[in-house]
């Protein structure tokens, strides 16, 4: 069909582009993820701490990302 | 910079920023700019665009990108790209969907530029314009000037917007509208291997 599903059929074929592509994807799948997440949290009462903790980084990073929301 | 747009760049910008408020976007992106180049009439790129079929097919266009946010901003290429992974897209969208309600995935930007561009004169908007849509919007400068044109029009836009990896690119390309295609109609680059396919 496309160029892209030819690409996605070869995967086994060892092509770095399809891999790079697939990590990058899963990068912004997993920014998208974590700020559905977060949201989450906060309109259940989490504080920035709790979910630092669960996140496994530090209340600074957490708020200083998601805290104008 | 600014000065060197055409009115029909101009309007690019301006109609961008428009969509993305239509939209509820905080920040104007490159999508938005596709679809203010799609309400063009009468210009370069509008010319460009309808040779290669896409004239009446805006509307096919905004509900492909409409899905493309409603799955995170990722494009079907990255898509593929994660099945290659044994990671099915579509199974996550409608998990996180079930449990967090339609849309819960659209993408926002947050990659926002610092600071007013160059174009906040013109636009006199307080939606700051995404990083992706500043650099192609200087993108469309190098263009011209690789061109060798003295001004920045709506084709120059078109060519930088599909020169870009990314979703718009991606359902241009879908349409039938590549760099490549885009060049041979204005430049007419490439024709003789044009028709022979």
């Amino acid at each position: 069909m496309t160029e892209a599903t030819d690409l996605a059929e070869r995967a086994g074929d060892r092509d770095p582009r399809i891999g790079l592509r697939a990590v990058s994807a899963l990068r912004r799948l997993l920014e998208q993820l974590e700020a559905v997440q977060v949201r989450s949290a906060r309109n259940q009462g989490w504080s920035w701490q709790e979910i630092a903790a669960e996140l496994g980084v530090s209340r600074q990073a957490v708020h200083k990302k998601y805290g104008r929301q | 910079m600014f000065e060197r747009f055409t009115k029909d760049a101009r309007a690019v910008v301006v109609g961008a920023v428009g969509h993305a408020e239509r939209l509820e976007a905080e920040t104007v992106e490159e999508q938005h700019i596709l679809l203010a180049l799609l309400d063009r009439e009468a210009s370069r790129g509008s010319f460009a665009l309808a040779s290669l079929g896409l004239a009446g097919r805006g509307e096919s266009v905004e509900r492909a990108l409409a899905e493309a946010r409603r799955r995170g901003g990722l494009s079907r290429a990255d898509e593929d790209a994660l099945s290659g992974l044994g990671i099915r897209l579509a199974d996550i969208v409608s998990r996180v969907e079930e449990a967090h309600g339609e849309g819960a995935l659209e993408s926002e930007s947050r990659t926002a530029g610092r600071g007013k561009g160059w174009w906040s004169g013109l636009v006199g908007g307080h939606r700051p314009f995404a990083r992706g849509a500043k650099d192609l919007l200087t993108e469309s400068l190098r263009v011209a000037v690789a061109q060798r044109d003295r001004h920045i029009g709506d084709e120059h836009l078109l060519l930088a917007l599909t020169a870009r990896p990314g979703v718009p690119a991606e359902v241009l390309a879908d349409h039938g509208v590549t760099h490549a295609s885009l060049r041979r109609v204005l430049y007419g680059e490439g024709e003789g291997e044009a028709k022979a396919g």
